[in-house]
């Protein structure tokens, strides 16, 4: 029997001018002794759980579905009813706001005061039970006579918990409980509910920070515009994301990827209540014709772990089986570059190839973007072959930018004609709305627009700007997979800087899906979700990047890894 | 906090001069002198006229003829040693014509103080409670409408209504002329009978702005998190709405009482003329009809000095109450 369950909850706020759906339909479990954790960005609707769960919602809440709490339905009591529950069954932990408690009333008095209304014990019984409370806190019982605001964050927050362990309740729900505090009192606190769980309580355990949710719940429920996106054990959620918005979530997180740099998930929340799709999808990149009409439900998805994306999570997006490649040497000899390569890039995700020069980086690149054929073995994109395919000449198929932008960019074209020529090449667009998406392009890479500009040639750039300009050629065609390789390694250190910058930027915001290909580490965690490393044309690992970078399973990586180690003293 | 005390006393001190300042040329500003009105206007007094050598007389012999800075300084001097002061009318000390009648003033005000505080805050309360229901909209709009009658119309409509129409309460005075009293139960009987109307009218008057303040108060509160706190822990909706919410909406209504204080001072100079009670307000009154130029100061003086000791109180009083103040 669970200790709380949750079905098809709905909380919407109606005010004078619209009605939010904070929470629209949840259901969740908490078994005895287990700690749930719910993420989500902050106005998911994750402390509208909270005070749904004690019925503490604002009078102008419309709430449907129903809490029952050991099998007794508490969602619809009366006050006084409820008031059996509150503090003895099911107590809460807030955030250590300054307002939340009186301000007036000695803190001693505030944790005191349930017991005595509960428990019936004397006043002095109360006082000497708050002292000891205090301790398993961490705090000394002398702070009970002064008022909250004499009381730092951090020990507010102590007070608070020591306050809804007061009663001693089954249930403890804490929403936000170390987000306003500094990295010592957090762990504190996250060592304390730790302990507390071993001790029996039950939590649930709310915040926006992913990294402490996952330090102390066995399960995850993601929440995204009122609706739980995603669910399952801590180490899958954090490992292997299935929902775009997870990933993201994980992504963007610095404790767990330590060496990106952060970029946030872009794009809003969709607001209007007239919305039926699914709410992520004004930020996803591999959304579908359903997804703006229809609300995808949370299903299962094997181990333990429930999804709600209509294409059943993160989408594949490329995929190469055996491929083989092999140079024929002047010698007569040859020489296998790229040998049984097997490959899937997913939907919006940054996937690095790093490996020394001459491991056949670059050949792995031109065969999956259908510049050279290989030997045997496929690459699929979107379900297409990509032999054939002509994706390269497409709107949203695959474009490539290379090593060297004197070669994908000649001398003697100008910005114009070397941007444009792609759209005339495959006859995209009248003159006009060409010159327009030439100008729009040159914007996204950050170069002036200006007809000067256009009528230069591109021998009069310099290397960054006619890397931008390379990048712009690629950008015009709005690809799906960008496939950059070495783009800088020709440049100078800070030129190069700037435009990984900007390249991982333009990522983010357009959502394609790009493999970035490097044999410079260093720059490469910054922006890579996973890394793949290559030797002598296999693919010897592939994995997270803070997973490949913290531990390296090969020979190789670790060769790789300590290499780049060497170069910079300043690592950890 | 020894800089903020000194700041306080330099305020007070200067306002006080301030006030001394305008209590002393304000008076004299008026058209005539002491001497130079007759008692004419009040009714049935008998008409004095003063011949111009006897006019003459007086204003030297009370040095009115001195320039004014001179009259002044003097009577500042005379201050200092808390002399306030002969009143030319009562012809004894302004100290004590001020003794005599302040009491009465004292009486009346503290007493509306008390009640329209009661119960201002006890509707208050009530309005908040019942929040966008019927009986907080009609109380509302009642309270407002009825703060827009001026306090000596509402003293003149009760007078009318309970003294003249139904007899109920004297017409005049603080105490039954000439009164024999069987103990004191009887005297103090006595004293609440002819204060009745006139502390009525005063707490009238001041009852809709402790309503609001409540009210509105209250309201903001109970959006506050702590009273969320306090809901969570199933403590009752008695105990939510005194213990938290009541104990931190009274606050403001605290330095309320202060300021009311100040502003009944002066309404009660009104009120006390309405129902012919003896305070200082019509003490100030017959003061200034008769140029009475010591007695004028000599109370706006004392109403000054006690509108600014009740702000202090209340200063001391509001730090007791909040500990998040320190003074
Ligand atoms: N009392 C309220 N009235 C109207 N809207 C509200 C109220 N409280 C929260 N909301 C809205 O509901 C949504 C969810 O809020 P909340 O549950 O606080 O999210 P979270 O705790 O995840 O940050 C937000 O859009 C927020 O603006
Ligand atoms: S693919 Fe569709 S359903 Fe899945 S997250 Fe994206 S928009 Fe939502
Ligand atoms: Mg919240």
């Amino acid at each position: 029997m669970s200790l709380l369950k949750i079905n098809n909850l709905k909380c919407h706020y109606l005010t004078d001018i619209d009605t939010v759906k904070a929470v629209d339909g949840i259901s969740f479990e908490i078994e005895e002794r287990e700690i749930l954790g719910i993420v989500g960005e902050s106005g998911s609707g994750k402390t509208t759980v909270a005070l749904g769960i004690m019925g503490l919602l604002p009078e102008n809440t419309a709430v449907s579905g129903e809490i029952l709490y050991r099998n007794e339905v508490i969602s619809s009591l009366p006050e006084p009813e409820m008031n059996r529950f509150r503090w003895k069954d099911i107590a809460i932990v807030f955030q250590n706001g300054l307002e939340v408690m009186n301000p007036v009333l000695k803190v001693g008095v505030q944790v005191t005061e349930p017991m005595i209304k509960h428990l019936d014990i004397s006043p002095e019984k109360a006082r000497s039970k708050c002292a000891d409370l205090f301790r398993t806190v961490g705090l000394d019982p002398k702070w009970m006579d002064s008022y909250p605001h004499q009381l730092s964050g951090g020990m507010r927050q102590k007070v608070l918990l020591a306050m809804a362990l007061s009663c001693d309740p089954k249930l403890l729900v804490l929403d936000e409980v170390t987000s306003a505090l500094d990295a010592f009192t957090r762990k504190e606190i996250r060592d304390l509910l730790v302990d507390l769980q071993k001790n029996g309580y039950t939590m649930l355990v709310i915040s926006h920070d992913i990294t402490f949710v996952s330090s102390v719940a066995s399960r995850i429920a993601v929440m995204y515009s009122g609706k739980v996106i995603e669910t399952g054990p801590v180490r899958d959620i954090l490992v292997s994301p299935l929902h775009p918005y997870t990933r993201g979530l994980v992504h963007s997180t610095p404790d767990i990827f330590v060496y990106k740099d952060l970029w946030g998930i872009p794009g809003d929340v969709p607001s209007g209540d007239e919305f039926e799709g699914c709410p992520f999808s004004p930020r996803c990149t591999q959304r579908i014709d359903i997804c703006n009409k229809t609300s995808p439900v949370l299903v299962p998805a094997g181990e333990g772990r429930e999804i709600a994306c209509h294409r059943g999570g993160i989408a594949g997006l490329l995929a190469a089986k055996n491929l083989n490649f092999s140079y024929r040497l002047p010698d007569g000899e040859y020489l296998q570059a790229v040998n049984n390569v097997n490959l899937e890039v997913m939907e919006g995700e940054v996937l690095a190839i790093v490996g020394q020069t001459g491991s056949g980086k670059s050949t792995l690149a031109h065969i999956l973007a259908d510049v050279i054929r290989p030997e045997c073995g496929d690459v699929l994109f979107m379900g297409g072959n990509v032999f054939g395919g002509n994706y390269g000449s497409r709107f949203n198929g695959i474009q490539i930018v290379f090593q060297d932008p004197f070669s994908s960019t000649s001398n003697r074209f100008t910005v114009l004609d070397a941007i444009k020529e792609p759209l005339y090449i495959n006859k995209i667009g009248s003159n006009g709305d060409r010159l327009q998406m030439v100008k729009s392009a040159l914007e996204l890479v950050r170069l002036p627009s200006s007809d000067n500009f256009l009528r230069k040639y591109c021998g009069e750039l310099s290397g960054g700007q006619r890397q931008r300009v390379a990048l712009a050629r690629a950008m015009v065609m709005e690809p799906k997979l960008l496939i950059a390789d070495e783009i800088t390694s020709a440049l100078d250190v800070s030129t190069s800087a700037n435009i990984l910058r900007l390249l991982k930027g333009l990522q983010n915001r357009r959502g394609f899906a790009m493999i970035y290909i490097s044999h410079d580490l260093s720059l490469t965690l910054k922006i890579a979700d996973r890394i793949a490393v290559m030797n002598s044309g296999k693919i010897i690992e592939i994995g997270n990047s803070h997973d490949v970078m913290l531990s390296p399973s090969d020979e190789y990586t670790k060769r790789l890894v300590g290499s780049r180690i060497g170069l910079c003293c300043h690592t950890h | 906090m020894v800089n903020d005390r000194n700041s306080f006393i330099f305020r007070s001190l200067s306002t006080l001069l301030v006030i001394l300042v305008i209590n002393f040329f304000l008076p004299r500003m008026m058209p005539g002198d002491p001497f130079s009105t007759t008692s004419a206007d009040e009714v049935g007094g008998e008409i004095i006229v003063m011949t111009e050598e006897q006019h003459l007389y007086y204003v030297n012999y009370y040095g009115l003829d001195r320039p004014l800075y001179e009259q002044f300084l003097s009577y500042m001097k005379n201050l200092m040693t808390g002399n306030l002061g002969r009143s030319i009318y009562y012809k004894m000390p302004v100290s004590d014509v001020i003794m005599l009648h302040l009491p009465w003033t004292i009486l009346i005000v503290v007493s509306a103080t008390v009640v329209s505080t009661i119960s201002g805050v006890v509707l208050g309360t009530l309005s908040a409670k019942n929040r966008k229901k019927g009986s907080d909209r009609i109380m509302m709009t009642g309270m407002i409408a009825f703060a827009e009658i001026p306090s000596f119309l509402l003293g003149l409509i009760l007078l009318l209504i309970f003294s003249v129409y139904f007899r109920l309460f004297p017409l005049a005075g603080a105490v039954t002329p000439f009164a024999h009293y069987n103990g004191p139960t009887d005297q103090v009987l006595d004293i609440l009978y002819h204060a009745f109307l006139p502390v009525l009218t005063l707490s009238l008057s001041q009852l809709t702005g402790v309503y609001l303040l409540t009210r509105n108060t209250l309201i903001t509160v109970t959006t506050k998190d702590y009273i969320r706190t306090a809901r969570a822990k199933g403590l009752g909706e008695k105990n939510v709405w005194i213990r938290h919410a009541l104990r931190n909406a009274l606050l403001p209504v605290v330095t309320r009482t202060g300021f009311m204080i100040g502003i009944m001072m002066g309404g009660v100079v009104l009120v006390e003329n309405v129902f012919s009670y003896p305070g200082i307000g019509m003490t100030l009154r017959s003061a200034v009809v008769g140029r009475d130029y010591p007695l004028i100061q000599g109370i706006l003086l004392v109403i000054a000095v006690s509108i600014l000791i009740c702000n202090l109180l209340v200063d001391k009083i509001y730090g007791k109450l909040d500990p998040r103040v320190v003074i």
